[in-house]
């Protein structure tokens, strides 16, 4: 069953990869793209860094491990998974049509029919931000793995979670483009910046330190502690991610337009 | 006249346009809220690390109303190269060419129409949160200077995207481009730090950019509203324009003629 549905999923990434290699200067463009795009981004903190030294104990270092992090588990999850970007509008415009009518299942198939190639990018960036760290211990390279997957689950059960509200709003794609921002901003800040109050609601309402803080301690340092607490959040946001869509779903209603998918 | 009326015509509409979706613009404001309050947390733990009142002459406060001045002006911006490439790429520049207006110019006045609402909307939104976190701006007599500045950095800004966008027909994708020329705004147009903060050497190469003279500096001069540091500002800017601008000119010009259709 689960084996049945793996080559599924390999099989539809396949069928991305062969479509994006259709156009392989533009997937390159976007790729090469990103990684530079995200190294501008992290010359701030090297600037800042150089200039005032630490924040409340963050250095440098650390920031370069949040953004392996950070990169890889976004990156991981807009490649593999790129529809979650645009779950909302999928939803809204009666594009489940398409997937319903299939005998697999309908999340799943909805969010790896489509793979932002920009993510390959910040997957590659994410890796090597972590590779300059040069801890390439099998422990430590174990730890970024488990860490980036489960920041990866997380990420993307949230963006479900958010994105599932449409069945009941009829649109979503605005609040879904501010958490993916606010997702992202919270969780590649130092997480010393914030007092009690903000931790706790990056931890829950919007889980940012999963994706970057919490992982980072995680690859830096082993304890059961902050792997149960990421292993529980994964659980938990998946759970109702996945809940909640298929509650939803119920409530689909098609809009007869005729689909194609290339 | 006439010519000037067309436009501002267009110019009316799309800020019409805008206006009846008030729920999109607010909830727009919370991301600069959302900046703003991560700036605060990270400039005060890093005043406070320091022991000092003010980093190269300025304040928190100083610091924070820059910040908010740069933040606003790069979250106002219209998204005009991704536009101009996608009417590049899918034939309807065809449609355009051949209206009785100039493409730039139609360009200008619809992302002039997006970005000034949002510019309004952000200002309110950003400014208050300032306020509230760390007082009144430090001097509110360069506002009207202040607002040329930020529309000769606005003219700046749609310069080069206008020239990302055009090269649509060259590469026809321009994404990366676009984003690397964003993240280049946010660090060496000193939205996510003053420049004032880089090394010396670094600081003198930056400040002379274009990208410091669309945000850096309408923002500098707002914490700092000298008339010796507006002259240079708007200096600055009149040079900038006159190189982009002819810049733009000639590869517009260029660029109609490579223009192939796909399709229509």
């Amino acid at each position: 069953m689960l084996w049945r549905e793996l080559k599924f999923l390999f099989a539809l990434w396949k069928a991305n990869l062969l479509a994006a290699m259709e156009y392989r200067i533009a997937f390159l463009s976007m790729v090469l793209g990103m990684m530079l795009n995200n190294a501008f981004y992290f010359l701030f903190w090297v600037i800042f860094f150089d200039r005032f030294k630490q924040v409340r104990g963050w250095v440098l270092e650390d920031m370069f491990l949040v953004f392996g992090v950070v990169a890889s588990g976004f990156g991981l999850g807009i490649y593999f998974f790129g529809n979650v970007l645009q779950l909302s509008n999928v939803i809204a415009k009666g594009q489940l049509d398409y997937y319903i009518a299939f005998p697999r299942p309908v999340l799943l198939h909805t969010l790896a029919s489509r793979s932002v190639a920009s993510g390959l990018g910040d997957l590659t960036y994410g890796v090597i931000s972590f590779l300059m760290l040069g801890d390439l211990s099998l422990d430590t390279i174990g730890r970024f793995i488990i860490g980036v997957t489960l920041a990866t689950t997380i990420f993307l059960s949230f963006l479900i979670l958010v994105n599932s509200l449409t069945f009941w709003t009829g649109s979503a794609t605005m609040l879904s483009a501010q958490v993916v921002n606010a997702l992202i901003t919270f969780s590649i800040y130092p997480i010393t910046l914030f007092d009690g109050t903000a931790k706790f609601f990056l931890l829950t309402i919007l889980p940012a330190a999963f994706l970057g803080a919490v992982p980072a301690e995680f690859v830096r340092s082993f304890t059961w502690s902050t792997l149960g607490q990421m292993l529980l959040a994964a659980f938990v946001f998946l759970g109702l991610s996945i809940s909640m869509f298929h509650l939803g779903l119920r409530r689909y209603e098609s809009g007869s337009a005729i689909q194609t998918q290339i | 006249m006439r010519v000037i009326r067309k436009y501002w015509a267009i110019f009316t509409t799309q800020l019409i346009n805008n206006l009846a979706y008030g729920g999109d613009l607010l909830a727009r404001s919370l991301t600069i809220i959302m900046f703003m309050w991560i700036f605060t947390q990270l400039w005060k733990v890093t005043y406070l690390s320091l022991g000092e009142q003010t980093i190269a002459g300025l304040t928190l406060r100083d610091t924070l109303w820059y910040l908010m001045i740069a933040e606003a002006i790069v979250l106002s911006k219209a998204r005009l190269s991704s536009v101009i490439a996608e009417s590049v790429k899918d034939g309807s520049i065809a449609y355009q060419l051949n209206k009785p207006y100039n493409f730039i110019l139609y360009q200008f006045s619809v992302g002039f129409g997006d970005s000034l609402l949002r510019l309004i909307v952000n200002l309110l939104a950003g400014g208050t949160i300032i306020w509230l976190l760390v007082g009144p701006p430090p001097s509110s007599q360069g506002i009207p200077l202040t607002l040329i500045a930020i529309f000769l950095g606005w003219l700046i800004d749609f310069c080069i995207t206008s020239l990302i966008g055009l090269a649509a027909f060259l590469t026809e994708e321009i994404a990366a481009f676009e984003w690397i020329y964003h993240k280049l705004v946010l660090l060496l147009g000193g939205v996510l730090i003053p420049l004032d903060f880089f090394p010396g050497w670094l600081r003198s190469i930056t400040q002379s950019l274009p990208f410091a003279f669309s945000t850096y500096a309408p923002a500098r001069f707002f914490i700092d509203p000298h008339m010796n540091r507006f002259v240079l500002l708007l200096a600055g800017q009149l040079v900038w324009l006159l190189v982009l601008g002819s810049l733009l000119a000639i590869f517009y010009r260029r660029g109609s003629v490579w223009l192939s259709i796909n399709g229509g």
